[in-house]
């Protein structure tokens, strides 16, 4: 947080009063979606010590078991089995992994493309921001789903590839957003009197720009990250994402989409986990943004 | 004065809750404004003028609570009316002139749609009668070629033009009462003479009551007839206008009128007066005189208690009170007779 | 204005001959196409002879001059599968998405317009809350669950609404519900900050101040002021959507150009699927300049200067 931002003065049409109780609702938000997310990591982290089912392991004699809350339930399979006899629980464990991994990963790429840019844009402006605007506006002008079903099928599936395309993908709202804060950072005093005594570039850049848009950023990954797990599971189930053995709850819920008659609980559960996740980041997300930006911005 | 005046406010109060307190930003405010009369509203910003018009208008933030002994315009008290007829009666029976003639147009519309906007919504009148009435106010407020005007943006015209524009969508409906709320300060010093100017003469001419709110003691000489000086949430001093600007008698007022250039006497460089610190934020009861930290003439009683405001029995005119301890001759603001008080407490 | 009008004009055309090129280079650098276009299980004699029939052995620049060159002269090519001209093809599909864009963002409009209103009229009331909250929650959501739903709830449960083709009214109402919800909370957020912001301005206190009645104020001088910038984003999403109805249209077999696209994708139908890459990314570069050119006509101090 910077002071200009304390500074500002909370808008008067909301009383204060309000204002606190919902700045309280917002850290129970983070509270709750900071546990959820937690949650799902450790779960997906210690999957072999929660079931001893092997989420692969196919037992065609076990197809389509009901999960435990239904008559036919059993406590060996607590959410029942699949249409080769997987158990549902352990794919949906294992699934976890695949889609926070790649969640991760791609962040990872995509805002190191995207911060990159963005500093770049803002901190050196006329030229650079120039170009690199156009490329921003090229990359948007692409479509997101399309171009990453052409490429993943044209160059066959690959978790490798899957992280590299979305990665590749998603850096557009890093930039944007890097971009217009470092340049609000880079006519502040300290900075210029930074570049005054003759502080070098990159060190600008890595020990004053960086360490003041943090806030900004940890907002923008939430908000990415939550995008590549979406992004991932649409791909898996268009069948051009995580391609089987490996599981991912887009696959999950493509593979059990002929049962929507018949079992819709096959499609209902890896759906709820894969929303869960999503709005446990997404709560998180807009916490941060909270305690990061002045108030009365929605 | 008449015996209905056009304005009759009476303890006027608004108060802001807050988590931990409330404020207090108008502390009863009594106001009267009789038919053809300007009364000048002067205080620093922070004070409550503007508060004072905003709730004569019924037009106070949401959260603001009003409450007051009368608030009454030309006989008919709004005290318990309710929001419809404040509606009707804004912009039809009082109507409201802005500071920043920049911004208080809507920049989307046309002049003459938003004058006629206006008017529609007060009077059944065709689209030719309001361009008609739209045109012969215009010209009345001085500006050249309407007929142009009524079709052009806002941002097309001048600052002085826009306040114009104003002061002719303030006519429209022939109010009561128009209250202005620091018409000028945005604009350039000899527009600003121009525009105090047309307020004065339609003011005199139509015998509208003017509300004319100001932080500057200067815009108000000549303007005026009388004054009534706020300091936080409160009136301090009220007067003929000539009166009070000859022979200020509260210590605010007088530090106000040091701090106005004046034409021919004022060097270059020769420093202002200043009332030194701030408008204290307005929380919780006054127990004391409200302006004691800033008053160069503060007395042992001034912390006492609440001051009253007071019948100042001084010669030179009528109706002057004044809310202070100090005797209204003027002595009593010397060191000596600050010693001589403080010793004999 | 006019200067404007031909920069940003200007910019349009680079974009989309830019954006040609990557569509290019995407699809005959992923991998060997005629690899693709030859099927598993081809032998390398087989690959050859597509390789020399579609001309993917000359110099990449050379091809895609070429391809420019005939789009440019109002060929888009031909469907090696369909043994059409793409031309055709598309003009089979593009009526169906544009239907399904339409009216998927008019649902959206019509939803988080004036939920936003609402809200910002009312802020941190339950109306505001809720509103807040249908947003974070439709943001969690991801289409294809969503469309799953719709189709579980209409289709099967309550049997109401067909589940899959697209030959009446009633075949577009699902998908383009599923399609709009996903534009809805950024618009219904845009719409509440621009609307609180409006709010407080001068000429609404004007307007209140003039005794103008409420409706008056918040649409004529409230809403017309906050739905400048919700029509770009409005055209924005519906450029989005068009990339994204591939979901959607694959989900409720809608004979659209995301389902043709899926299609074409899985039978490596390079000339279509160059094709659709351009179109999509042409709609949205012309999109977002219709927006701009709305927006300048929308405010007049830009209009008229």
């Amino acid at each position: 947080m910077t002071n200009i931002e304390q500074t500002t003065a909370p808008s008067v049409a909301l009383s204060p009063g309000r204002m606190t109780l919902h700045r309280a609702l917002r850290h129970v938000s983070f509270w709750v979606g900071g546990t959820i997310v937690l949650a799902i990591i450790l779960a997906a982290i210690l999957a072999p010590a929660i079931t001893s089912h092997d989420p692969a392991i196919q037992d065609l004699a076990q197809r389509y078991i009901p999960p435990v809350w239904t008559e036919k339930g059993s406590w060996d399979h607590v959410l029942g089995t699949d249409n080769l006899g997987r158990d549902y629980f352990a794919r949906l464990l294992y699934g976890a992994r695949i889609s926070l991994l790649i969640g991760f990963m791609t962040v990872l790429i995509s805002g190191a493309i995207g911060t990159a840019l963005g500093v770049c844009a803002g901190y050196f402006g006329g030229w650079a921001d120039m170009i690199i605007n156009f490329v921003i506006t090229i990359r948007l002008t692409l479509p997101v789903v399309l171009v990453a079903l052409v490429v993943v099928a044209l160059v066959g599936s690959s978790l490798t590839l899957l992280v590299m395309v979305i990665g590749l993908l998603l850096w557009d709202r890093f930039a944007i957003v890097v971009r217009s804060a470092t340049q609000q950072l880079a006519h502040r005093e300290y900075i210029t009197s930074a570049a005054a005594i003759g502080s070098s570039t990159w060190r600008i850049l890595f020990k004053e720009i960086l360490p003041n848009i943090t806030g900004p950023l940890i907002v923008v990954a939430s908000i990415e990250l939550a995008h590549a797990v979406l992004l991932e599971a649409s791909l898996s189930f268009l069948g051009l994402g995580v391609q089987p053995p490996q599981v991912s709850w887009g696959l999950m819920v493509a593979e059990a989409k002929s049962q929507l008659l018949f079992r819709p609980w096959m499609i209902a559960v890896p759906g709820a986990a894969l929303v869960l996740l999503i709005f446990a980041i997404n709560l998180v997300g807009d916490a941060i943004r909270d305690v990061t930006t002045p108030e009365g911005k929605a | 004065m008449e015996a209905s005046p056009i304005l009759d406010v009476r303890n006027l109060k608004v108060d802001i809750p807050l988590t931990d307190a409330v404020l207090h930003p108008v502390r009863g405010i009594d106001l009267t404004v009789a038919r053809g009369e300007t009364v000048a509203i002067v205080g620093e910003s922070g004070c409550g003028k503007s508060l004072t018009a905003l709730a004569i208008m019924g037009l106070l933030p949401r959260n603001a609570r009003l409450t007051s002994e009368r608030i009454a315009l030309k006989g008919e008290s709004l005290t318990s009316a309710g929001r419809k007829r404040w509606r009707q009666l804004r912009g039809d029976r009082i109507a409201m002139i802005f500071q920043d003639p920049m911004t208080a147009l809507d920049p989307c519309y046309r002049i003459g749609d938003q004058m006629r906007e206006i008017l529609q919504q007060h009077r059944r009148v065709s689209n030719k009668e309001a361009r008609q009435r739209s045109l012969e106010l215009l010209g009345k407020v001085g500006i050249p070629s309407p007929e142009d005007r009524l079709s052009q943006f806002p941002h097309q015209l001048s600052g002085g033009l826009r306040q114009r524009v104003m002061i002719a969508m303030a006519l429209l409906c022939e109010p009561e009462l128009i209250i202005a709320d620091e018409p000028t300060t945005a604009l350039d010093v000899t527009i600003q003479a121009q525009i105090l100017r047309l307020l004065r003469d339609i003011q005199r001419e139509t015998g509208i009551g003017l509300v004319l709110i100001t932080h500057d003691l200067g815009v108000v000489a000549g303007m005026a007839d009388r004054i009534v000086v706020m300091y936080g949430g409160e009136v301090v001093e009220v007067g003929a206008c000539d009166d009070v600007l000859a022979r200020p008698l509260h210590p605010y007022t007088e530090g106000l009128m040091h701090s106005i250039p004046v034409p021919g006497e004022t060097r270059q460089g020769q420093t202002l007066g200043f009332i030194p610190g701030v408008v204290p934020r307005q929380v919780g009861e006054l127990t004391r005189c409200g302006f004691l930290e800033r008053c160069p003439y503060a007395h042992a009683k001034c912390g006492a208690g609440p001051i009253a405001l007071r019948d100042a029995d001084v010669s030179d005119g009528d109706d002057r009170m004044m809310r202070c301890v100090l005797p209204a001759d003027g002595s009593g603001r010397s060191p000596e007779a600050w010693v001589r008080d403080v010793e004999g407490a | 204005m006019l200067i404007y009008l031909l920069k940003r004009l200007l910019m349009t055309i680079l974009v989309i001959a830019v954006t040609s090129v990557i569509a290019f280079l995407l699809v005959h650098l992923s991998g060997d196409p005629a690899a693709a276009m030859a099927g598993e299980g081809a032998s390398p004699a087989d690959i050859a002879s597509v390789r020399e029939t579609f001309g993917f052995d000359r110099p990449i620049v050379f091809q895609y001059l070429e391809w420019v060159g005939r789009i440019l002269s109002g060929e888009l090519g031909r469907s090696y599968y369909l043994r059409m001209d793409v031309s055709d093809i598309l003009a089979d599909h593009l009526p169906v998405t544009a239907t399904l864009g339409v009216m998927a963002l008019s649902f959206a409009l019509l939803l988080s317009i004036p939920l936003g209103v609402a809200a910002a009229l009312r802020p941190n009331t339950v109306i505001d809350r809720v509103a807040l909250w249908l947003a974070v929650a439709g943001q969690a959501l991801p289409s294809f669950l969503f469309a799953l739903g719709l189709m579980y709830l209409f289709g099967v449960y309550l049997r109401v609404l067909p589940i899959s083709g697209g030959t009446t009214w009633a075949h577009f109402i699902m998908p383009s519900v599923a399609l709009g919800y996903y534009a809805t909370p950024a618009i219904m957020r845009l719409t509440r900050s621009g609307m609180m912001d409006v709010l407080q301005s001068d000429h609404v206190r004007t307007a209140r101040a003039y005794g103008l009645s409420s409706w008056r104020v918040v649409i004529r001088h409230g809403l017309r002021h906050a739905i400048v910038p919700v029509v770009s984003l409005a055209a924005v999403q519906l450029g989005f959507m068009l990339g994204g109805s591939i979901i959607i249209e694959s989900i409720f077999s809608l004979k659209g150009i995301g389902y043709l696209a899926w299609e074409s994708i899985q039978r490596a139908d390079i000339e279509v699927i160059q094709a659709i890459l351009l179109v999509i990314a042409t709609a949205y570069a012309v999109l977002t300049l219709l927006a701009d050119l709305l927006n300048a006509a929308l405010d007049p101090r830009i209009r008229i200067s």
